[in-house]
């Protein structure tokens, strides 16, 4: 019987190719962006589960407001390493904790030195200390976790990079130099063991692990604190409320003593919003627990639903097929049902080609994957892999489970249709009320519209924010500037500079691609004022292209600068009020020491971050006074826009200054595509799913307008004996179909603008709401509509309409 | 075995009854061959379907095999479909994706009749209607006179008590519906299968052995054939 059944289901498809084509092709592309998604979850669920012993593993998380983008208190993964010893010694639980270095969004990483070969930029080398291969779990290709990191000035290298620097991974016992800045001297580094790279990915990356023995201990005095990653490995998996509840106080016991007779600060902790913070989150919740951003669940949720819906399209269009071929199937049902057939096995008999068409879809599916996951691994920067996934089980069942949920959605309600079908009607041979579920058939055209519309509006609406980005005047002028990564010399600046054709040399803790965020408060006329501040060097804002608006910015001819003066941006100025020319503000540094700084210039705003992010009210100082800081920008402006040869002439210089360090240096240019790369990446993952849906809609709409002409075929017949024109039936044929797209434009226009205002309003900067995208979709999505079913229609029109009526 | 008492078959339309069939009254009994004859319209397929089951009465009382089946629930229905009864169309109503063997061997699946019986059964029914060549053929690939011999042949796979044919030789030419005929008769008179066809034509009537009449919904006259 299922033999038969398959049998039968076989010849339909293929008698009826066209249409199980445009099924299976559409259920493919739904599923594929499906199974896309499924294949990006499991691998962003995988993260830090390649070893059970993983389990009593725990992030240590510090609540602070140092390094924090917007200058706020957060849970940071960064905390103060003094805890990691506290931990150490008053938490019994505590089996192992570990010091690690962070991953630093700006900095390509160490120069590394073997033997006589020349440097080489290693990236993700993280100096740790001896507890890290206690606390993670990997596997020693060579060497073993309990020895490795015992001494200092030792290196575990992964796999990969012992290939890369030994070309073998016997390296055990060779030594290394590593550079981690320009003028360091390095430190000779002995490999004590191989570790090979677990099956899924991990939050706390590396390349290589070093124990130098900066992590070994904290700073001396108190009020000087390091900041790194820790991680504990416990006894057993412990409750984490109980756990941090321990840990909270004997945080805030830890540091009322370790502050004890700092005056100031010891007050601090009193007023509620300073009290300190302590807790563990597990290892496997890290991942999905950034601190300051969403985590990638958030992030992926509208991507997640989307692609949902796309296959919901795609299963619509299955449905909507299936239900307007019915009727070519009543006889074989009414036959069936007096020669003894029951209905469910009539149901089963139609969820089967329901089942064979998703199968079919489902290697077709397999197969795009295929084909497009190169693509899709680049565009997202991942590395998914359908064959080599680690749980190929897993994605199998979920396959499986999928082919279930299609096959049942997309089978059930013709199956239901097909077996309801009452025999005497269908022997009688009036069974063309295949009109049925017409009304449902609309509104699944609707439908579909309505999404492809949606889709087409949002493409225009971030095709315009895009190019208001690429096009907004930063406030700074990009070209012909480049930024070194390392940090201001006067010895070397002095060089550059003689170089022809080098204009400004200068450093700045704010510029776009590496902008340090210092918050300080200041007392202007009795009132406090938040800011950030950014020191820089006299060239600095020339260097940068500031625009000025009042007054003037730093330089050589005035003696204050070096003093106590300041240029503020216009959101800080703004924060002032007005005739701050000359105006004077205090700020209290730590020792309780009063410095006034006197504003000589405001300049324009000028974008250091994202779009997404407004401009900080920021303070500028080239003067030593209330402390500085400095990050690694070197910046070079130059006088012409062909300069790579003045670059090969710095590196030259770099050379004889720095031997055993390469240079890295990126355009001001390239850090602005950066900064619009999320974006860009963001709209061809949606120009991609629009693609799929609108082409599902319109094979849907193909389908059933190829359908609906087959079915008037005799009536289009009579009109034309009647001597109605090809034109007029065309039209008649459109009419129906035009209703509906029109309904789903008028549907999708105000859903449109609710997603687009809102995805605006992630812009810190944005362009207005506009018109246009919406009246285009319009008609973009009315003109393919006709195209598309005029192909149809004009086929059924042209055709002779003897053999029509001699037929029917 | 079949029992009709009063039957009443009439469809309300706007609150009008429009009768189809009033009070009809018969018996018809194992190895009959009974012709329904009439004008268009009068209820004759009616009749047959309500006979059949695939309709229901609106009022009366209808006996098969002894049994009361006018309430009858779709699983006693089926029952009856796959061991009693066959049915014949006159537009054949062959299942268009299967081939002839497929046709003849549906209702042998749906009673569960063993794969080696079942082959034994269709290889026999082929040979009987000379269609052993043409067993891999689709229906469109066959006259309409083929055609209705696969017809017959499925509804006789299942081996029957009853058939009930509506029209079965309308759509055929006189000599196919010639053969058929006869065909009906041989079963009835070898294999005792009791047969009730529709038809207009009076030559057809005569192959079997009784003639029911029917003009307004009423039996007017039930005469024997005399041979
Ligand atoms: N579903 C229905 N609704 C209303 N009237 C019907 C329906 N089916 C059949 N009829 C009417 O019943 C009458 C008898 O039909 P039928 O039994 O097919 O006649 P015939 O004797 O030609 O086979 C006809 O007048 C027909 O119009
Ligand atoms: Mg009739």
């Amino acid at each position: 019987m299922l033999k038969l059944n398959l049998k039968i289901a076989w010849r339909n498809l293929w008698k009826n190719k066209v249409y199980a084509a445009i099924n299976i092709l559409g259920l493919a592309l739904g599923l594929t962006a499906f199974v896309l998604m499924i294949l990006y979850i499991n691998h962003e669920e995988s993260y830090d589960k390649w070893s059970p012993e993983l389990k009593n593993v725990y992030q240590i998380r510090e609540k602070h407001d140092f390094f924090t983008p917007d200058n706020k208190e957060h849970w940071n993964e960064v905390s103060n390493s003094r805890i990691a010893n506290l931990i150490r010694t008053k938490l019994p639980q505590a089996v192992a904790v570990t010091k690690v270095d962070n991953d630093w969004d700006f900095g390509s990483g160490y120069s590394v030195k073997t033997e006589n070969a020349d440097p080489v930029m290693v990236n993700n080398i993280k100096d740790s200390d001896s507890s890290f291969f206690k606390v993670f779990d990997y596997q020693f290709v060579q060497g073993s976790a309990d020895k490795a990191l015992e001494n200092k000035n030792t290196i575990v290298l992964k796999e990969d990079l012992a290939l890369k620097l030994f070309g073998t991974t016997r390296a055990l016992g060779k030594t290394i130099r590593m550079i981690r800045w320009r003028d360091d001297k390095g430190n000779l580094l002995t490999v004590t063991g191989i570790v090979s790279e677990p099956k899924s990915p991990q939050s706390v990356g590396f390349s290589a692990i070093v124990r130098t023995g900066n992590k070994d201990k904290d700073p001396d005095e108190p009020t000087n604190n390091n900041y790194c990653l820790m991680y504990a490995k416990l006894n057993k998996a412990s409750d984490t409320l109980v756990l941090n509840q321990t840990l909270q106080k004997l945080y805030v016991d830890f540091k009322k003593n370790l502050l004890k007779g700092q005056k100031q600060d010891d007050e601090d902790i009193h007023k509620p919003e300073k009290v300190p913070g302590l807790k563990v989150i597990p290892l496997e919740n890290v991942h999905s627990n950034p601190p300051y951003t969403l985590s990638w669940f958030e992030k992926l949720k509208p991507v997640m639903a989307i692609s949902a819906f796309l296959l919901l399209v795609s299963i619509i269009n299955f449905i909507n097929l299936a239900t307007a071929q019915s009727v070519q199937r009543a006889k074989e049902v009414g036959v069936k049902k007096v020669l003894g057939s029951y209905k469910r096995q009539l149901t089963a008999q139609f969820l089967i080609e329901s089942g064979l068409q998703s199968l079919i879809s489902l290697f077709l599916c397999i197969v795009l994957i295929e084909m497009v996951l190169p693509t899709f691994n680049q565009q997202f920067n991942v590395a998914l892999s359908f064959w080599h996934n680690a749980k190929l089980f897993v994605l199998i069942a979920q396959l499986l489970g999928l082919f279930v949920f299609v096959t049942l959605l997309s089978g059930l309600y013709p199956a239901w249709i097909l077996s309801n079908y009452n025999p005497v009607a269908v022997l009688k041979g009036n069974y063309e009320n295949g009109l049925r579920g017409i009304a449902l058939r609309n509104v699944l055209v609707v439908f579909q519209f309505v999404i492809s519309v949606t889709f087409i509006i949002s493409i225009g609406v971030m095709e315009m924010q895009s190019r208001f980005m690429s096009n907004k005047d930063l406030g700074f002028e990009r070209g012909n500037l480049i930024n070194i990564e390392t940090g201001y010399e006067d010895k070397f600046a002095e060089r550059l500079k003689k170089i022809p054709g080098v204009q400004y040399v200068a450093t700045t803790t704010q510029v776009l691609g590496n902008s340090f965020n210092v918050p300080e408060e200041i007392q202007y006329k009795g009132k406090p004022i938040k800011l950030n501040t950014v020191t820089v060097t006299m060239d600095a804002l020339p260097a940068l292209g500031m625009k000025v608006l009042q007054g003037r910015i730093f330089s050589k001819e005035y003696k204050s600068d070096t003093v106590n003066t300041v240029v503020l941006n216009e959101a800080a100025a703004n924060l002032f009020g007005k005739n701050l020319l000359g105006q004077t503000y205090q700020k209290t540094d730590w020792q309780g020491k009063n410095n006034i700084f006197q504003v000589v210039g405001i300049i324009k705003n000028y974008h250091n971050e994202g779009f997404d992010k407004a401009v900080l009210p920021t303070v500028y100082k080239v003067t030593k006074l209330g402390g500085t800081s400095n990050t690694n920008n070197l910046l070079v402006r130059f006088n012409t826009a062909h300069y790579r040869e003045i670059i090969s002439k710095i590196e030259k210089e770099w050379k004889i200054m720095y031997p055993n360090f390469p240079m890295v240096y990126t355009s001001l240019e390239d850090a602005f595509s950066k900064s619009l790369e999320e974006n860009r990446q963001f709209m061809n993952m949606i120009i991609l799913f629009s693609l799929v849906s609108v082409s599902l809609s319109l094979l849907g709409l193909f389908a059933l307008s190829t359908f609906v002409a087959k079915r008037k075929t005799k009536e289009i017949a009579v009109r034309k004996v009647l001597g109605a024109s090809n034109i007029q039936i065309v039209s008649l044929l459109n009419k129906s179909f035009l209703i509906l797209v029109i309904v789903a434009n008028l549907v999708s226009w105000p859903i449109a603008y609710i997603i687009i205002k809102k995805w605006l309003e992630g812009f810190a900067y944005r362009i207005e709401m506009p018109f246009v995208p919406f009246v285009t979709a319009t008609l973009i999505s009315l003109i393919i509509a006709i195209l598309t079913v005029s192909i149809q229609a004009r086929k059924a029109a042209i055709t002779d309409p003897v053999n029509a009526l001699k037929y029917e | 075995m079949i029992q009709l008492t009063n039957i009443e078959k009439y469809y309300a339309n706007k609150g009008v009854k429009n009768y189809v069939l009033r009070l009809v009254t018969t018996t018809i009994n194992q190895g009959e061959f009974v012709s329904i004859m009439g004008p268009s319209g009068a209820g004759k397929s009616t009749l047959l379907n309500i006979i059949g089951m695939l309709e229901e009465p609106t009022y009366g009382i209808y006996n098969f095999l002894g049994e009361d089946v006018t309430n009858l629930n779709e699983r006693k229905r089926i029952e009856l479909y796959r061991n009693h009864i066959g049915f014949v169309f006159q537009a054949y109503h062959l299942i268009d994706e299967m081939t002839v063997y497929e046709n003849i061997e549906a209702p042998l699946l749906y009673k569960k009749v063993g794969s080696g019986e079942r082959a034994s059964r269709i290889a026999d029914l082929l040979d009987r209607f000379n269609m052993v060549a043409k067993k891999d053929l689709f229906p469109n690939q066959l006259s309409g006179g083929q055609q209705q011999l696969v017809g017959i042949a499925r509804a006789l796979a299942a081996q029957p008590s009853i058939i009930l044919a509506d029209e079965p030789t309308g759509n055929l030419q006189s000599a196919q519906a010639e053969e058929i005929m006869s065909l009906f008769k041989k079963l009835n008179e070898e294999e005792g299968i009791t047969i009730i066809q529709v038809t207009h034509s009076e030559k057809n009537a005569q192959y079997g052995s009784r003639i029911l009449h029917i003009a307004d919904g009423l039996i007017k006259e039930d005469v024997a054939v005399t041979a």
